[in-house]
C-alpha cells in the first residue's frame, strides 16, 4: 500500500515534469541538441582523463587534491542550495500536501522522481564514465565497483540537501544558516592548495567525504585497490546521511515549504523563459543592489550602459559568464601536469580552442538572456522620445565590455598560473567579443519583433553562432598563423591592428542595422 | 476646441486579423477621453499605433499637431503611456524604475527627484522605494506604471485599462490625477472596458467595434444616436450601438468575399 502511494506521487511527479514533450515537439529536439552538443565535451574530457592516467611520472597526489576540490566544489553549492529551505512546487501543495500522504511517502516518491528527471541532464556523466572505462581498459569489477561508490555519493548528496534543506525550513535560526556558510567555506579551503603548492591545509591529510571519493576513484583507477579507511569513511558519510534524512522524514514539515512555480526545464517559450529569469532575478538581486541607478549621470549613453550593466548583475548574466570561464580554468588547471619546475602550461591549440568557443557563446548568452528579463521592457524605451538606436548602442557596448572583459581577466589569472602567452588569446577575445556581440544583438532584435518573436532562442543562437564564426574567419586565420608560425608577438600585435578595424567595421555595419530593425519594430 | 490627437483612414492588419478598417478619431485638448469597445475591437491596436509601438499599414496619425510617421520621436516627449498588462524592469528598484524613465525621457534631474517623490508619497508606496520591481503587488505595479508615465508631466496620458488591479483608494487617487491634469489643460486617453468609470469620468467617449468608429461624442449625443432614450446609461447605449454596427460587418465581409470569388473567376478567364 505505502510502495503504491509513493509510486502514484512519483508517476504524477514524472508525468508534470515531462508533460512539455507533449505540448512541443521543439523541446524534444533541443533536449536532443543538447546531447548531441554535450558528446564531444564528454569525448574530449574522457580523452583528458585518459591521457592524465597514462602520463608517466603522474603525480596521484596531485590528482587526488584536485579531484577532492572539484568534489568539495559540488558539496558546496548542494549546502548552498539547502540555505533557502525545503521548496515545492505550488501544484504539489494543492494535489499532494492536503491529502493523508506522510512526509517520509513523499520524500521518497520526491527523491526517485528528481533522480529520473535528473538524467537528462546527468546522463553525460554516466557517458563519461563509460568512455573513460573503455579507454583505460577497466576491468569489469573496478569498473562496477567504481560506478557503486559514486551512485552511493550521489544518495548521499541527496539525502544531504533534503535533510538540511528540511531542517532549515522546521527551525530557521540564523546560527544554523551561519554554521553551514562556516562549513562551506571550511570545506573549500583545502583548495587553495591549487594555486600555491605550501598551503598547508590539503584535502589529502583531513577526512573530508570529498577525499574519501577521490582517493578511492583514483586508487581504482590505478588499480591500486580500494582502501579499507577511504571505504569506511565514504560508508560513515554515507550512513549519517541517511539516519539524517530517516529522522528529518518523520517530522512534519508541509506547513513551512517554500513553494515555487513550477516550469518544466523543457517549456521552449518565452514565458517560461521569462519566469525562469525572474527567479534568477531573486536569486542574484540582492548581490547587485550593491550598485544602484541614480540619477547623476551626465551623458545618457552612459546612463544606459549604467542600467544594462546593473541589469547583467542582477539578472545573474554576469554570475553565468564568470562561471563559464572558472569551468575553463579548472580544466585548463586540470589538464596542466606537474613537472619538476612546477606546473606546465596546457597545450596552446587546446586553450584557444576553448577560450574561442567560450568567447563564441558568452555574447549569445548575455543576449539571450536580455531577451528573456528585458526584452517585455522595450516599451519603455519605445514609447518614450529617446531614439532607440541609443538603447542599442548602449546594450552593445555593454555586451562587449562583458564578452571581453571577464575572459580577459580569467585567461590573464590562467596565464599566470601556467605560463600561457596573453597576447593572442587577448586578440581572440576581443575580436570574437566585438563580431559576435554585434551579430548576436542583430538577430535577435530581428527576430523578436512582433511578427517573428515565436522562433525558438536556440534557433537564433545558432544562427548568431554560424554567422559570428564566418566573419571570425580571418581573425582565426591570422591566431592559427601565428600559432604555427610562432610569430613575434609585437608582430601579432602590429597584425591585430587592421583586424580590430574590420571588427569595429563588422559592429558599426550591424549597430545600424540593428538600429533600423529597432526603430521598425512592433511590440 | 484644438484636436490633439487625430486619426485619419486609420487600417491595421496583422496575424490575418483587419484589426483596424479605416478608423477616424479626434481627441481634443483638456478632456477625459474614453475609447470604449468590446473584445477584439481595436481599442488596443490603436493606442499602440498613437504611441509608437505599431506601425499602421494606411492612414495618418497626428499627435500634438507632430505626423507620427514622419516625425517618430519628437511626439514622444508630449506623452505618458501606462500599457494594459504592465511589464517593468523587475531588476530595479521602484525609484530606480522611475529615475530610468524620467531619464529616457530628457527630464532634467531635479524634475525627476521631485515628481518621483511626489508620485511615491501620493500612490502610498513609500516603503517600497527601494524594493525591487519583482516583489510589487500587481496594483502596485500599476501605480508604479502610471508614475513613470507622469514622470515628464505629459500633455497627453494614454492609458490601456488603467484601473485593473488597483484598490479603490488607488483608484480614487488615480481620478483625482485625471482630474487635476484635465483642471491644467492636459489631456487624458483611456481605454476602458469598465463602462460605468467610464461615464462618469470621461467628458467624450468613443466606440469602437471590428476596427471602425461606431460613435463618438458626450453621452448626450451618443443617447440620440443609439435611440435607447436620454435616461440611458453608457451600458445601454454601448451595447446597442455595437449590436448595431454588427450587422453591416457582416454584410461587408460577405461583399468582400463575393467580390474576391469574381475577381478570381475573372483572372481565370
Amino acid at each position: 500500500m505505502a510502495s503504491n502511494i509513493i509510486l502514484d506521487i512519483y508517476r504524477l511527479k514524472i508525468k508534470i515534469f515531462f508533460g512539455s514533450f507533449r505540448a512541443s515537439k521543439i523541446s524534444l529536439a533541443l533536449l536532443a541538441l543538447y546531447a548531441l552538443g554535450l558528446l564531444p565535451s564528454v569525448f574530449g574530457f574522457s580523452l583528458m582523463i585518459t591521457s592524465a592516467v597514462n602520463q608517466e611520472n603522474a603525480n596521484i597526489d596531485m590528482y587526488i587534491e584536485n579531484l577532492a576540490a572539484i568534489i568539495s566544489g559540488f558539496i558546496s553549492i548542494i549546502l548552498l542550495l539547502t540555505l533557502r529551505g525545503y521548496t515545492a512546487f505550488e501544484y504539489e501543495q494543492g494535489l499532494i500536501f492536503t491529502s493523508p500522504i506522510t512526509p517520509r511517502k513523499f520524500l521518497f516518491a520526491s527523491l526517485f522522481a528528481d533522480l529520473t528527471e535528473s538524467l537528462p541532464f546527468t546522463h553525460p556523466i554516466f557517458i563519461l564514465f563509460g568512455a573513460v572505462a573503455y579507454s583505460l581498459s577497466m576491468r569489469a569489477l573496478s569498473a562496477l565497483t567504481m560506478l557503486f561508490i559514486i551512485i552511493l555519493f550521489i544518495f548521499m548528496l541527496l539525502f544531504l540537501k533534503i535533510s538540511l534543506s528540511i531542517i532549515n525550513s522546521l527551525y530557521k535560526k540564523p546560527w544554523l544558516r551561519a554554521m553551514l556558510l562556516i562549513l562551506i567555506v571550511l570545506s573549500l579551503l583545502p583548495a587553495l592548495a591549487g594555486l600555491s603548492a605550501d598551503f598547508p591545509l590539503k584535502y589529502n591529510l583531513l577526512p573530508h567525504p570529498s577525499t574519501f571519493l577521490a582517493r578511492s576513484l583514483i586508487n581504482i583507477v590505478y588499480e591500486n585497490g580500494l582502501q579499507l579507511l577511504d571505504s569506511i569513511g565514504l560508508f560513515s558519510y554515507f550512513i549519517f546521511s541517511l539516519a539524517l534524512f530517516m529522522f528529518v522524514s518523520g517530522k512534519n514539515f508541509f506547513q513551512h515549504v517554500t513553494y515555487i512555480p513550477f516550469i518544466s526545464p523543457f517549456d521552449a517559450s518565452m514565458r517560461a523563459q521569462t519566469l525562469k529569469m525572474e527567479r534568477t532575478i531573486k536569486t542574484f538581486s540582492r548581490m547587485g543592489l550593491i550598485f544602484t541607478l541614480n540619477v547623476e549621470s551626465k551623458s545618457l549613453l552612459g546612463f544606459l550602459m549604467k542600467k544594462e550593466m546593473i541589469r547583467m548583475l542582477r539578472d545573474g548574466s554576469l554570475f553565468s559568464v564568470i562561471f563559464l570561464y572558472a569551468i575553463l580554468i579548472v580544466v585548463m588547471s586540470f589538464t596542466s601536469v606537474s613537472g619538476s619546475q612546477g606546473k606546465e602550461a596546457p597545450a596552446p591549440i587546446f586553450f584557444m580552442f576553448f577560450m574561442g568557443t567560450y568567447s563564441l557563446i558568452t555574447p549569445l548568452m548575455l543576449i539571450s538572456n536580455w531577451r528573456f528579463s528585458d526584452f517585455e521592457n522595450i516599451w519603455i524605451p519605445l514609447t518614450s522620445n529617446l531614439d532607440p538606436r541609443t538603447f542599442a548602442k548602449a546594450l552593445l557596448y555593454d555586451l562587449i565590455i562583458i564578452a571581453s572583459l571577464v575572459p580577459a581577466v580569467m585567461s590573464l589569472i590562467l596565464s599566470v598560473i601556467s605560463g600561457v602567452s596573453i597576447l593572442l588569446p587577448l586578440i581572440l577575445i576581443v575580436l570574437t567579443s566585438i563580431i559576435g556581440s554585434s551579430t548576436n544583438l542583430y538577430l535577435m532584435i530581428r527576430f523578436s519583433g512582433k511578427r517573428r518573436r515565436s522562433t525558438p532562442s536556440f534557433l537564433i543562437g545558432w544562427a548568431s553562432m554560424l554567422l559570428s564564426g564566418l566573419l571570425l574567419i580571418p581573425t582565426y586565420i591570422l591566431i592559427l598563423l601565428g600559432m604555427h608560425l610562432k610569430i613575434d608577438d609585437a608582430i601579432n600585435a602590429l597584425i591585430s591592428i587592421p583586424m580590430l578595424a574590420y571588427s569595429i567595421f563588422i559592429m558599426k555595419y550591424f549597430l545600424k542595422k540593428t538600429g533600423e530593425n529597432i526603430v521598425n519594430m512592433e511590440v | 476646441m484644438d484636436r490633439i490627437i487625430e486619426l485619419l483612414d486609420v487600417w491595421k492588419a496583422y496575424d490575418g486579423v483587419q484589426a483596424l478598417r479605416g478608423l477616424n478619431l479626434d481627441v481634443y485638448k483638456g478632456e477625459i477621453f474614453g475609447l470604449l469597445g468590446p473584445n477584439g475591437a481595436g481599442k488596443t491596436t490603436t493606442i499602440k499605433i498613437i504611441v509608437g509601438l505599431l506601425r499602421m499599414d494606411r492612414g495618418t496619425v497626428r499627435v500634438n499637431n507632430f505626423d507620427i510617421t514622419e516625425e517618430p520621436y519628437r511626439y514622444k516627449k508630449f506623452i505618458g503611456y501606462v500599457p494594459e498588462s504592465v511589464s517593468l524592469p523587475d531588476y530595479l528598484t521602484l525609484e530606480e524604475f522611475l529615475i530610468y524613465s524620467g531619464k529616457i525621457r530628457g527630464v532634467p534631474n531635479e524634475q525627476i527627484r521631485e515628481r518621483m517623490n511626489h508620485y511615491i508619497n501620493l500612490f502610498e508606496l513609500e516603503d517600497k522605494r527601494k524594493a525591487l520591481i519583482l516583489s510589487l503587488s500587481r496594483g502596485m505595479r500599476q501605480k508604479a506604471a502610471i508614475a513613470a508615465a507622469l514622470i515628464n508631466d505629459p500633455e497627453i496620458l494614454i492609458l490601456d485599462e488603467p484601473f485593473i488591479g488597483i484598490d479603490p483608494a488607488g483608484q480614487h487617487a488615480i481620478k483625482e490625477i485625471f482630474n487635476e491634469r484635465v483642471n491644467d489643460g492636459k489631456t487624458i486617453f483611456i481605454s476602458t472596458h469598465m463602462l460605468d468609470t467610464a461615464e462618469r469620468l470621461c467628458s467624450r467617449v468613443a466606440i469602437i467595434h471590428n476596427g471602425q468608429n461606431v460613435a463618438s461624442g458626450d453621452l448626450k449625443k451618443l443617447q440620440r444616436l443609439s435611440e435607447v432614450g436620454e435616461n440611458a446609461t453608457l451600458e445601454e447605449v454601448f451595447l446597442k450601438l455595437t449590436e448595431e454596427a454588427k450587422e453591416p460587418v457582416v454584410e461587408e465581409a460577405a461583399e468582400r468575399r463575393r467580390r474576391s470569388f469574381l475577381g478570381l473567376i475573372g483572372r481565370k478567364t
